[in-house]
């Protein structure tokens, strides 16, 4: 084939991405353009809008409860990526390794499962129960009273050195179910001559871990890594179901900080700031995971 | 976790966009008074609530007089309409009469920009200024600049709510408590509770109540132009003095001696009332709103209202209001709907299933308690009490009494510490509205 035919054939793929480039023009980047639009007005959601070059971003870097939002959302990436990422990972390798070779594999999909649950739970749900286990007359603090630790009992969600936890470790134990089910399925393709292998060489379970597990379902963890970061940041469902943001901003994060700028302050201008710095955010985040990400395989492959 | 998330950039954006779009349909009233065959109606009132049982009667009384016209009523979500009352009503989609939240960040914002119809006529014409006593008149009337109280009309209420406190007749006598008269009765009544370790005042500081409360106990020190200059701007409010120092520092002082819990900090306004409803809590002080479902629900213990002790002012204002958007194509017939609802046959339904009509016949009402209600919202409009909500001033501000009441209740941040959160919101806020 010459290459002025592959040229010719090469182009008649081109219809194909059509249908794709005109669903992200319409769903995405023409809304993101309006978006960008309406960061530099100012307006109220009725009218016209007042085009006021960049005052709503200049305003945006004094606010404290804008950048107290985004001190929260590191906060979310350890709740909802770093502890569930290592969790899972041990779980998953404990789950393949150990249960499934000692109780089978049936033992091991059944606690599996039993991990993923609260993934299909629609997170509002998940919300208003923890919300319910949480509450001053809650189950939390009525067991604490049960095992004599009635001194602990407390408001947990109303007081804001307690929400944020709180909040995080509704999270963990949200997402962990994510990654253990991700890295169980990374660890049915590796070959299981390598653990027995290292075990005949009498490698131990976290030796086996270390040298065998981590690096063979690093591409899995990648991903496990990017898309909970991207959850992270824009985390909104489970802070509106279980304390809007409060007590006094101590879990607002930016989406819910934008929703409250658009909807209950009528600051479309400003909220639509927020939206953007956030996006951007999201974007500069994927870009930098999908650039180790590569810098990482291209070294693994030399 | 991935796939249930709000993702608010994206919606925000796509919601924009489509104001942006919706904006430009707006507006086309060359149809109107045509008296087409069919009037467009919305309202969010339960099916079973006062409100929903009346309006329904006014349909069927409309559709008797009207009998070429077809009735189309949905009704909506709250939320619905709260979040996109302005798309809807700038587009050729908008229903002829509708009910819509009063104030200036509602009504108000939409009569600024020209999306609903004056009724300023049809209110002189048809009565209804004559039916409505002057505080239910402030929330139907809108400036230039949508701020309630002066210029044009444009909504009529013919329900009203105001705030109270609702008590537990067995917890009383069990603890020997008479109904307080006075506040100092109501202090020593709430001594008497936490002697006896029962937390006497139920409390939500996740939601509207804490924020009512501080409001009512700043109200109990103020007057009138106190409540004209913090609703309508007349003059500045200083957050540093009374009344709204009192207020929040014997808010504080009521969550220091007991009467509120410190643990109420996370709670919501369902959490407050379904623990009344239990018979957990000997009171608690919220509105009319609660009146009918109490009246339903509760069969385990008799229980009833005062309003709040020693005070003139008590937080309450017109109900809702119909209002006409100015899209309308059949407007004659939106204002004769609101007329039916004016009328005593519907304004008696109102006042039968527990609502608080604005014109109520009290010898047509046969329920005790609902006559009370009643004539304590006559006593309260009659004296010229409706001094509205404290949120209502600036958009967002809502947020800012929540956050505030919470930082009372689980003692984050001093009085003096919340007051100056809430003067900096409302300044900023009452300075934008000024600004346009």
């Amino acid at each position: 084939m010459s290459a002025r035919q592959l040229g010719r054939s090469a182009a008649g793929f081109w219809w194909y991405l059509l249908p794709g480039a005109v669903a992200f023009i319409a769903i995405v980047a023409v809304p993101f353009g309006a978006n960008i639009y309406l960061s530099l007005t100012k307006w109220s959601g009725v009218g016209s809008p007042r085009f006021i070059g960049a005052d709503n971003y200049t305003r945006l870097l004094q606010d404290d409860v804008f950048w107290g939002s985004f001190r929260n959302s590191l906060a979310m990436v350890v709740a909802m990526v770093i502890v569930p990422t290592v969790i899972g990972l041990l779980l998953a390798s404990t789950l393949f390794d150990v249960i499934g070779r000692r109780f089978g594999n049936k033992t091991a999909s059944f606690l599996r499962a039993t991990f993923y649950l609260p993934q299909v739970l629609p997170v509002v749900v998940a919300g208003i129960l923890w919300g319910w286990l949480l509450r001053p007359d809650g189950a939390f603090n009525a067991l604490l009273n049960a095992i004599g630790l009635g001194g602990l009992s407390h408001d947990w969600l109303g007081d804001p050195r307690t929400a944020l936890p709180m909040v995080m470790l509704v999270m963990i134990w949200v997402q962990i179910g994510y990654p253990v089910v991700i890295f169980m399925a990374a660890l049915q393709r590796v070959d299981p001559d390598l653990y027995e292998a290292a075990e005949i060489d009498g490698a131990g379970w976290f030796r086996r871990f270390q040298a065998i597990t981590l690096p063979q379902i690093r591409p899995e963890t990648f991903v496990v890594a990017l898309t909970c970061t991207i959850a992270a940041l824009k985390v909104f469902g489970p802070i509106w179901a279980l304390t809007r943001g409060g007590p006094n901003n101590a879990t607002t994060v930016p989406s819910y900080f934008a929703y409250n700028a658009f909807f209950n302050k009528l600051q479309v201008g400003y909220g639509a700031a927020v939206a953007t710095a956030l996006t951007l955010l999201i974007v500069i985040v994927s870009l930098a995971f999908l650039r180790i990400q590569s810098r990482t395989e291209s070294a693994e492959e030399r | 976790m991935r796939s249930a998330r709000g993702f608010v950039a994206v919606g925000a954006a796509l919601t924009a966009l489509a104001l942006v779009l919706a904006g430009c349909g707006s507006g086309d009233d060359k149809g109107a008074d045509a008296g087409g065959g069919a009037l467009k109606l919305w309202h969010y009132e339960g099916a079973d609530s006062a409100m929903g049982v009346a309006w329904d009667k006014a349909i069927e009384v409309f559709k008797a007089e009207h009998p070429g016209v077809q009735v189309q009523f949905e009704r909506k979500a709250f939320e619905q309409i709260q979040q996109n009352a302005s798309m809807i009503l700038a587009s050729d989609q908008a229903p002829d009469v509708m009910e819509y939240n009063k104030g200036n960040a509602t009504a108000g914002l939409l009569s600024s920009k020209g999306l609903l119809a004056d009724l300023t006529e049809e209110a002189e014409s048809r009565g209804w200024d004559k039916a409505l006593s002057p505080s239910l008149q402030t929330t139907a009337k809108y400036d230039d600049k949508g701020v309630m109280g002066s210029g044009k009309w444009f909504g009529i209420p013919n329900y009203g709510e105001y705030v109270m406190v609702y008590y537990n007749k067995a917890l009383f006598k069990q603890h020997g408590v008479a109904v307080p008269k006075t506040l100092a009765e109501l202090t020593q009544a709430m001594d008497t509770f936490v002697a006896k370790k029962v937390t006497p005042l139920g409390m939500a500081g996740a939601e509207y109540p804490a924020g009512q409360l501080y409001y009512q106990l700043a109200l109990s020190k103020a007057d009138r132009k106190f409540v004209d200059d913090y609703q309508l701007y007349k003059s500045p409010v200083d957050f540093t003095k009374d009344p709204v120092k009192y207020g929040a520092d014997t808010f504080k002082e009521w969550v220091s001696k007991g009467y509120i819990s410190k643990q109420s900090a996370s709670l919501k306004a369902e959490d407050m009332g379904t623990a009344f409803m239990a018979g957990k809590t000997p009171m608690i002080f919220s509105g009319s709103w609660w009146y009918g479902r109490f009246a339903a629900e509760i069969k385990k213990f008799e229980w009833g209202t005062f309003l709040f002790p020693e005070t003139k002012l008590h937080l309450g204002s017109s109900g809702n209001l119909w209002v006409v958007p100015e899209s309308s194509k059949n407007k004659k017939l939106a204002y004769d709907f609101i007329d039916i609802t004016m009328r005593p046959e519907i304004q008696n339904i109102l006042g039968e299933k527990g609502g608080v009509p604005v014109r109520a016949d009290l010898s047509k009402v046969t329920d005790a308690k609902n006559k009370e209600l009643i004539a304590n919202f006559d006593t309260i409009t009659k004296a010229d009490g409706l001094a509205f909500y404290p949120d209502w001033p600036v958009p967002g501000y809502y947020d800012v009494l929540v956050a505030g009441g919470q930082s009372l209740i689980n003692g984050s941040k001093t009085t003096d510490q919340v007051l100056t959160d809430f003067a900096k919101a409302y300044t900023d806020g009452v300075q934008e509205i000024e600004n346009g």
